[in-house]
């Protein structure tokens, strides 16, 4: 694994609508943040997205990532979560 | 993937839905290098110190709170007991260094910052005793100060002086904040085998065989427990214990995660994790909720003492290898008022302070935010401490009492104290006096420590 990689966990979840997956991109994009993997599954019409990121070239602080994907979720009403992989890796992994 | 969307959405909604926080990161603080004859001076260079070494802690704990999505709700600093600094004080009070770590606290942006303390369980030196005559007027005069005495401990006996002399503190500390329900003894802890590294309020402080500075770290969790439990349905002992270590391996994680990252971006050496699962007052996040999950009509029924023996243990094994270091009091707390399932236990006339003593003695850590009619005598009091330093001192374990004679209430009402101090019903204490013997003076010796039946 390349060491100097920063990886960020984005999770989405909402009610299911068009645009979702484009609006959160976009704004992934647009912060010069690279999705690595992406798993999405609808759960009884819930939307559930979860992204593998590399923030490592990332063109704007975390705290600022954070505010802009938190702006374009309140924009598409749903929920965004951007956590850093190893609170998941510490719970999950051994 | 290296995680699956299960994974992930449970590690979010413990946090969302299950009001899973880490409870604490607290700072540990060396003072020692402050001392002065002088109180005021010495006051001004704990000041400074406290300012200097904790600047970091509350900057930290934010960035840390964004980085992995998870809330830290109290950052605390807990220094060396102020009773070491005050054998020099020419004066003989040890106010003055209270306020100075209660203006400390506020320029920080800490919490609670702990402490104010003494250790007698042996005797008294001339700094215990000007540090105890300063509590009262410490807690009153500071919002943010916390304040422990241990009296008692498994290696040297329980100091009856010093039980009795704290009895009457809890009592004028009531009396000095009857404006606010005796809140005062909401920041007062009296300990039987009081640990050094304990990241939890009111009773942390920074033991002497500590380093400079140290970070410890507090879990909470009681709803992460109950949520797991409500999803299992019926399960046997063996099953239900294998869930609870199952969840407590997974919050404890966190927290381990947490003051691993707190430690490197301080600069300061990581102490312990303290596996205590921590209520709070909010809806759901009760240990008493999990106990009558696991099949208790009320908490408080026969068979409460059973269910807490078994959490507990669940809970520390669980804990144990997800943290390098454990330590601290690590143990379910039930504080009474700080538990809305324990304070509607006792309102439906389940639970009562008998009750209530027994499940100390398998569980961290006494009678803790006890609210007791404020008529109570200052005997009875130094009687309930003397129990519980009993179980503590037999038992090789922590115990401590922090109650609170509320003025002008009785058996019944309902106090509150606000915040995660909560409000719940004053419990009823029994009404024979053990006057004669909680004044006979001296120590009750040391126990054998063989012989175990």
């Amino acid at each position: 694994m390349n060491n100097n990689k920063e990886q960020v966990v984005i999770t989405v979840l909402g009610a299911n609508n068009p645009g979702i997956l484009a609006g959160i991109t976009r704004t992934i994009a647009d912060s010069n943040v690279n999705v690595e993997d992406v798993s999405q599954k609808i759960m009884q019409d819930l939307f559930a997205l979860m992204m593998m990121t590399d923030f490592s070239a990332a063109n704007c602080s975390f705290e600022e990532f954070q505010n802009r994907m938190q702006a374009m979720a309140d924009q598409l009403r749903v929920k965004v979560f951007i956590q850093h992989e190893d609170v998941f890796r510490y719970q999950h992994r051994l | 993937m290296l995680f699956s969307l299960e994974e992930v959405i449970e590690t979010i909604s413990a946090v969302g839905v299950e009001t899973f926080d880490i409870r604490t990161v607290s700072c540990g603080i060396n003072i020692l290098s402050c001392a002065d004859s002088d109180v005021n001076k010495c006051a001004e260079k704990v000041y400074e110190k406290v300012v200097r070494v904790g600047r970091d802690l509350v900057p930290t704990a934010r960035i840390l709170e964004k980085k992995y999505g998870i809330p830290i709700v109290n950052k605390r600093i807990s220094v060396t007991p102020v009773s070491m600094l005050a054998n020099a004080f020419t004066e003989p009070t040890a106010v003055p260094i209270a306020i100075a770590l209660d203006n400390a606290a506020k320029e920080l942006g800490i919490d609670y910052i702990a402490g104010f303390g003494a250790l007698v369980h042996k005797g008294f030196t001339r700094g215990d005793q000007i540090l105890i005559n300063s509590i009262p007027d410490a807690l009153c005069s500071t919002d943010r100060v916390c304040s422990s005495v241990n009296i008692g401990s498994s290696q040297s006996g329980i100091n009856m002086d010093g039980v009795y002399r704290m009895a009457e503190v809890v009592k004028e500390a009531a009396e000095r904040s009857r404006d606010k329900n005796g809140l005062a003894c909401a920041k007062l802890v009296v300990f039987c085998n009081a640990v050094e590294d304990n990241p939890f309020i009111a009773g942390s402080f920074l033991g002497a065989g500590e380093a400079e500075a140290i970070i410890n770290v507090g879990i909470s969790g009681p709803g992460v427990v109950r949520a797991a439990l409500e999803r299992a349905g019926n399960l046997s002992f063996g099953e239900l214990s294998e869930l609870i270590k199952k969840v407590s391996f997974k919050i404890t994680r966190t927290g381990e995660l947490i003051g691993r990252e707190a430690s490197r971006m301080m600069g300061i050496p990581f102490g312990i994790i303290d596996l205590s699962l921590a209520p709070t007052p909010a809806a759901g996040d009760s240990i008493s909720d999990i106990l009558e999950l696991m099949g208790l009509e009320r908490t408080g029924c026969h068979g409460t003492t059973a269910a807490l023996a078994m959490l507990n243990d669940a809970v520390k094994k669980g804990g144990m290898m997800a943290a390098t270091y454990a330590g601290g009091l690590s143990g379910a707390f039930i504080p009474v008022t700080e538990d809305a399932g324990m304070c509607r236990a006792i309102e439906d006339g389940a639970l009562n302070i008998q009750k209530l003593e027994a499940m100390t003695c398998v569980c961290s850590v006494g009678l803790d935010m006890v609210a007791i009619p404020g008529d109570t005598s200052v005997d009875v009091i130094a009687g309930i401490i003397a129990d519980e330093a009993a179980i503590g001192m037999i038992n090789h374990k922590t115990t401590a009492c922090r109650l609170i004679p509320v003025p002008g209430m009785k058996a019944g009402d309902v106090v509150d104290f606000g915040g995660l101090l909560g409000k719940g019903p004053v419990m009823e204490v029994g009404r024979h006096s053990p006057a004669v013997f909680v004044r006979r003076g001296g120590r009750i010796p040391a126990p054998v420590h063989s012989m175990k039946n």
